[in-house]
């Protein structure tokens, strides 16, 4: 039966349009900006109540390998003119992430929507501002692509 | 025709245009000094080395073959496991298929044994209907646990048409063009990346669930696989049970025989045994006790398939 395996985006597109389309379902502070294709998503992300980032957008990137779902994304910050990465311990100031739900623990079950909730709760539960340790290293030696980072994820609760 | 969305206001990512990640590869010859090398070029670099040096040839599930062929890997190294071997060959299991070893192969093996065994039962219809329903009775609790119902429908579809096809050609959209599904259609299906990693998937997501349904029965033990520190249920399922490639150790073959219903029969190999005896290690949890279990065999790390077989059974005919 060789399974395409853009089916699953495909059905993933189709959920997240109408989860956008209805204010009941939609997940709060997560918007769909762009999805031209089954390659690059964009999302705008904001942190709704109290929190460090109050008033603040972030656009998230999603670029996927072709297989998807059983490879994960490649999830980063947005750094443009436009719209900054947040300040945070965990996000490198050219928009790489370090969480493990990106890498070592992404799997298949999960979904793009389930990525952005737990980015946006990751910056929710923020309790302080800063970059982190080694920012200006990494930057400077960082493959493009973030997947390609072998991260060690400290604590993912920060 | 892939979906398209609406226009999104002004948001214009082009000041982010990624290069190809091949043009990342790095180069180095006999003189680079690896010093001069960045940690992510290293990281690429080592990469490249396991992709080029790990055979990725090997099929998700290969033919059947006689089990001698394994003996003959050991010989010149370990005694005690030739031994076991030969032990094995005596009592009857003359064949092995293989799984490939990459993490999945107990999931993979066993979804393979589960299906392939209705083959060889004498009211085929029945067992696919039992095989079917109990899959299918899975489903309300997979959904109760918090798996999205697209990935749900998405993975229970395979195993649920692979099975079905056995005696019905309608519902099969696969490569059996009209007829049943043969033994030879089997292992082509499972030799298919992406259908093979959903049978994965969905054989982790029944473990899965099935531990977080018992969690008094299972918690206490639980552990990190890495650095065997004791973990939660909620925490075990996600990152040890539903990550691809995480390998299954005592807790999850027993959850995954109990959901399956199957008497499950695992003969280990540790190289240890002195007079070549071998250990079989049974699940049982068939309503019918005396039901043939399915039987795989263990070497420290890795599993397989057992068979009493030493050789692909010619395709069996469609039943009348």
């Amino acid at each position: 039966m060789s399974v395409v395996y853009s089916r699953r985006l495909k059905k993933e597109l189709q959920e997240i349009q109408i989860e956008q389309a209805d204010p009941a379902k939609r997940a709060a502070g997560i918007q769909l900006l762009q999805a031209d294709d089954l390659k690059t998503w964009y999302f705008s992300i904001e942190v709704l109540g109290d929190s460090l980032y109050k008033n603040e957008t972030f656009h998230l990137m999603v670029r996927f390998d072709p297989e998807y779902p059983f490879k994960s994304p490649a999830v980063q910050f947005v750094v443009s003119d436009k719209v900054k990465p947040p300040i945070h311990p965990h996000v490198y100031t050219n928009g790489h992430i370090c969480a493990s739900i990106l890498g070592d623990d992404w799997s298949p079950t999960l979904s793009v929507m389930a990525i952005c909730i737990t980015i946006q709760s990751m910056l929710a539960s923020c309790k302080k501002k800063e970059l982190p340790e080694g920012n200006d290293d990494y930057v400077r030696t960082a493959p493009d692509n973030p997947k390609k980072t072998r991260f060690v994820y400290h604590d993912d609760t920060v | 025709m892939e979906p398209k969305m609406p226009g999104f206001g002004d948001f214009s990512p082009v000041s982010y245009q990624l290069p190809d990640p091949l043009d990342l590869r790095v180069q180095v010859t006999e003189e680079t000094d690896l010093r001069s090398l960045t940690p992510a070029q290293l990281y690429e670099l080592n990469q490249n080395y396991l992709d080029d040096t790990v055979p990725s040839s090997q099929p998700p599930i290969s033919e059947l073959a006689p089990l001698s062929t394994l003996r003959t890997e050991y010989e010149g190294s370990s005694g005690s496991f030739i031994k076991q071997i030969d032990f094995l060959i005596q009592q009857g299991y003359e064949g092995i298929r293989r799984s490939r070893g990459d993490g999945d192969c107990f999931y993979r093996s066993l979804i393979f044994a589960y299906i392939e065994r209705i083959f060889s039962q004498e009211d085929r219809k029945v067992a696919v209907d039992s095989s079917v329903s109990t899959l299918q009775d899975f489903l309300p609790r997979l959904r109760e646990v918090g798996f999205k119902d697209m990935v749900v429908d998405e993975s229970y579809e395979i195993p649920r048409d692979l099975i079905r096809g056995i005696i019905d050609p309608e519902p099969v959209s696969m490569s059996t063009n009209g007829t049943t599904l043969t033994p030879a259609h089997l292992l082509r299906e499972f030799q298919d990346e992406s259908t093979s990693k959903y049978l994965v998937t969905f054989m982790r997501m029944i473990t899965s669930t099935q531990i977080q349904g018992e969690p008094e029965t299972y918690e206490p033990f639980l552990t990190h696989p890495d650095t065997g520190e004791t973990m939660g249920v909620k925490d075990f399922c996600r990152i040890v049970v539903e990550v691809l490639g995480k390998e299954a150790d005592h807790v999850q073959l027993t959850a995954l025989s109990q959901a399956l219903k199957v008497n499950l029969k695992i003969a280990y190999l540790d190289g240890r045994s002195q007079d070549g005896r071998v250990e079989f290690v049974s699940f049982n949890y068939a309503s019918d006790g005396k039901e043939t279990p399915l039987t795989l065999i263990y070497r420290p790390g890795h599993y397989d398939i057992l068979d009493r077989r030493s050789s692909e059974p010619l395709p069996i005919n469609p039943s009348p």
